[in-house]
């Protein structure tokens, strides 16, 4: 039986440092619950366990001797197991073959032994079977499956490893209840079998059904670890959300703006990912998008502007119905975007700065004939009230910093201003610096009457920055809060509750 | 268009950039397989040499032309079927206008009208269909093919005109012939188009990141199926031109066209992976190209070695332009 300790665990991506302390002490036969806010380095832990990330500094000891995880494989050798968040899969591969993957039965050396496989699969598959749904069989490739069998197969593959030692980093975020009590009874068997589990989860409800422990990573360090009998939701949420709360300047709300007329009006939004959304963006009004990651609030800007044509419900845009189909419609009606992911979504790629501001410019006013010099004057000002630093307006965007190219895909919104402004996480990897000066621009904006709705991963930026704030919850909003009510613990608490 | 080189510190790297650029590139290689021609055979480099040549030149740069916008487009953007659309052309112009100056009007309109549609539909397989252009495209090629056989029955038929064989060949304005100046003439639409159009500056956009460029409003599929078309149009015209310089269509003339108007397109300083680039560069790649096949007609190189040579040089090009490519990521 394994006895983990990960002892001051650090590692850093240049300058950034994606887990300063990471603590963790994993006993035989329980279930270890990790939680943490967005990006607070639980998934990095758990990767240093799983040798898939190398630690910078710590030690790790299995049964009291120090050991060095220095891959996956030499993981697998020492009885780890792990499922993983992003799903690994190999998509034109059958169930039984994926979920062998790691160890296939091999006979004479080179051959996949065709019985043994499907003798143990099916082990495994006849304990998921009933909760499975349709379509799902051991010679079905993976690729035609749904997310939550998808789910089940990666679970079914980290049960396979046999490993004393389990890492489960949010294996139920796409399971239906049937499928998480049916999972939650197996690794109720695992720890009679003295098995050791680590569980990320965020939804508390599940926190405290499965876990036996619970430790708390905050900003890249644990800084709490008790047995779930003596603990509660309230005082793990404050021990996620921490001292800071009481003092810290970011959560005092700012001078709530007089909401004016409605800019942006929105009902019953449905689409893949979301249902049933409904607010309103008044004129000079920043309205905050929090929650996790991925609970819909990205699917909501992309449909509004036109990015993703399946969905239902109601837009308007200034009074007037708006139902773009594709950015174009929706550049029209006077709405803007701006990605976090501006490699995909914003920057043209190796082509100079000139090129990448104008293309909204060319839309709104329908033009047809390009002339460079007109241009450059044109969207100097939009520069430089961006503070952007370039040399030269030919001059590739990719030449520039991640928070200039940043700056010059948002420069392209403010040549002919549209009345609505969606930000979807639009401070992604991008410098400090530069942050500041987006959100004086975005303040500013919303002075001058815009309809802003800005999405944020960083919990600190949507405090310190939105009038108002819905938090999105598995595709739904499930809490409003204004005023007073924006804190940090208000947002943690809406944002892990069960939906 | 030079917005490939970097502004460079010291005069030294901004002689090298400048060294390093695919026109300049290509000039100097010009230059020097010119005085290497004449090396190997005096005469190579005299006016009247050099005009033949240039008309040559033009009939592929033409072919080029079309094949340069859909390569700019990017995503794999590549047109094969050019080949087959120049043959095409040929003997639908031919039959057109059977000898007669009166057909000259009605052959072109036929030309531009089919090479279109063609085109058209490269277009709407690769876009709608998502079929992958390399795949389309010879797909068309092979359709082009089977066509011809059918049409012509296996027996050559029609005749060029004779304006249209004076307008290719004969001296027309300061000794150059008619087709020179419609190169020419090209050569200036297409540097207007893609520096001056918002239409042009969307090619670029698609071609550097589509779904940004989708992102950003623009009309991805109909610019897309729109340079596909414009492909099939110039290599209509090509194949008329073709007519002309040759007084009647054989078998597959077109043939020929397929693989240098790529290599004339990345020669001048186009990638593969599009985006980037421009025409005046394929120009310059076109008669580089034609110079080079000359040399190789004038060393007794036969047709099958010179098409040996051609896809040895595609295969350098890429592999030259890849680590350029790599060295900068």
């Amino acid at each position: 039986m394994s006895e983990l300790i990960v002892r001051g665990a650090r590692k850093a991506y240049g300058a950034t440092v994606a887990l300063s302390r990471g603590d963790l002490h994993l006993k035989p036969g329980e279930v270890h619950v990790l939680i943490g806010s967005n990006g607070s380095g639980k998934s990095t832990l758990c990767k240093i366990v799983a040798g898939s990330v190398k630690p910078d500094a710590g030690e790790v000891l299995l049964d009291g001797k120090p050991v060095t995880i220095d891959g996956p494989r030499a993981a697998r050798a020492l009885g780890i197991g792990i499922f993983y968040q992003e799903l690994s899969l190999a998509a034109r591969r059958t169930v039984a073959e994926n979920i062998l993957l790691p160890a296939m039965p091999v006979k004479g050396g080179i051959f996949v032994d065709r019985t043994e496989l499907e003798e143990r699969t099916a082990r495994i598959i006849a304990e998921f079977q009933d909760v499975a749904g349709e379509g799902f069989a051991a010679d079905v490739t993976v690729d035609r499956l749904r997310a939550d069998q998808r789910q089940l197969v990666e679970i079914m593959k980290a049960l396979a490893s046999e490993a004393p030692i389990l890492i489960f980093d949010e294996p139920t975020s796409a399971l239906d209840r049937a499928q998480v009590d049916r999972f939650f009874e197996i690794l109720r068997r695992l720890k009679q079998e003295g098995r050791a589990m680590v569980f990320i989860s965020h939804r508390m409800d599940e926190i405290f059904s499965i876990g036996d422990r619970v430790t708390v990573i905050r900003d890249g360090a644990t800084v709490a670890s008790s047995a779930i009998a003596e603990t509660n939701a309230d005082e793990v949420i404050r021990q996620m959300v921490g001292e800071r709360e009481a003092l810290s300047a970011e959560s005092k709300p700012p001078v709530p703006a007089a909401a004016g007329e409605p800019m942006l009006s929105v009902a019953n939004l449905s689409g893949v990912g979301f249902r049933d959304v409904s607010f309103t963006v008044g004129k000079g009004e920043i309205l905050g998008f929090g929650g996790l990651h991925g609970q819909g609030q990205s699917s909501v800007l992309r449909a509004i502007f036109g990015a993703s044509a399946h969905h239902t419900g109601a837009i308007e845009v200034g009074g007037k119905a708006c139902a773009a189909r594709t950015p174009a419609e929706a550049i029209r009606n006077g709405i803007a975007y701006v990605s976090g992911d501006r490699g995909r979504d914003g920057t043209l790629t190796g082509r100079p700065i000139l090129e990448n501001v104008t293309p909204i410019h060319f839309l709104r006013n329908r033009l047809h004939l390009a002339r460079p010099s007109v241009l450059t004057a044109l969207v100097e000002g939009p520069l430089k009230a961006l503070k952007t630093k370039f040399q030269d307006i030919g001059q590739p965007v990719n030449s520039l910093s991640g928070g200039n190219q940043q700056k010059v895909v948002i420069a392209r919104w403010l040549i002919d201003r549209p009345s609505v402004l969606l930000l979807d996480d639009p401070t992604k990897g991008i410098d400090l610096a530069a942050k500041s000066d987006l959100f004086q621009l975005i303040r500013s904006l919303a002075a001058e009457g815009m309809g802003i709705v800005l999405y944020s991963s960083e919990d600190a930026e949507l405090l310190a920055n939105a009038d108002r704030i819905l938090v999105f919850n598995s595709g739904v909003v499930t809490r409003e809060l204004q005023g007073e009510e924006r804190t940090r613990y208000n947002l943690y608490h809406a944002a892990y509750e069960a939906a | 268009m030079s917005t490939d080189a970097l502004p460079s510190r010291s005069a030294g790297n901004a002689a090298l950039a400048f060294l390093k650029k695919p026109l300049v590139v290509a000039l100097i290689l010009i230059v020097l397989l010119l005085a290497v021609g004449e090396w190997l055979s005096p005469g190579f480099a005299s006016p009247g040499q050099i005009l033949r040549l240039l008309i040559v030149a033009a009939l592929l740069g033409i072919v080029a032309a079309g094949q340069n916008l859909v390569i700019l487009g990017g995503r794999e953007g590549i047109d094969l079927s050019v080949g087959g659309i120049v043959s095409l052309a040929a003997i639908l112009a031919g039959n057109v206008m059977n000898g007669a100056d009166g057909g000259i009007l009605p052959a072109i309109l036929v030309c531009v009208i089919v090479g279109a549609l063609f085109g058209l539909i490269n277009g709407v397989g690769v876009t709608l269909l998502r079929i992958p252009p390399l795949v389309m495209t010879l797909g068309m090629l092979g359709v082009l093919q089977g066509l011809l056989v059918v049409i012509r029955n296996g027996i050559p038929s029609g005749r060029a005109a004779p304006g249209l064989s004076d307008f290719v060949v004969q001296p027309f304005l300061l000794g150059l012939p008619g087709i020179i100046w419609l190169w020419l003439l090209i050569g200036l639409a297409m540097a207007f188009l893609l520096r001056r159009t918002v239409f042009g500056y969307r090619v670029y956009a698609i071609g550097s990141n589509e779904q940004a460029a989708f992102m950003a409003g623009m009309p991805v599929k109909t610019t897309r199926v729109a340079l596909f078309m414009l492909s099939g149009v110039f290599a209509a015209i090509a194949g008329m031109c073709l007519l002309g310089y040759s007084g009647s269509s054989f078998a597959n003339v077109g043939e020929q066209y397929m693989l240098p108007s790529i290599i004339a397109v990345v020669l001048g300083g186009t990638p593969l992976s599009g985006g980037k680039g421009g025409y005046t560069g394929t120009m310059a790649g076109a008669v580089l190209l034609v110079l080079l096949q000359s040399i190789l007609t004038t060393v007794h190189i036969d047709e099958a070695g010179r098409q040996m040579v051609f896809g040895a040089t595609l295969v350098a090009l890429m592999l030259f332009y890849g680590r350029a490519k790599a060295m900068r990521g």
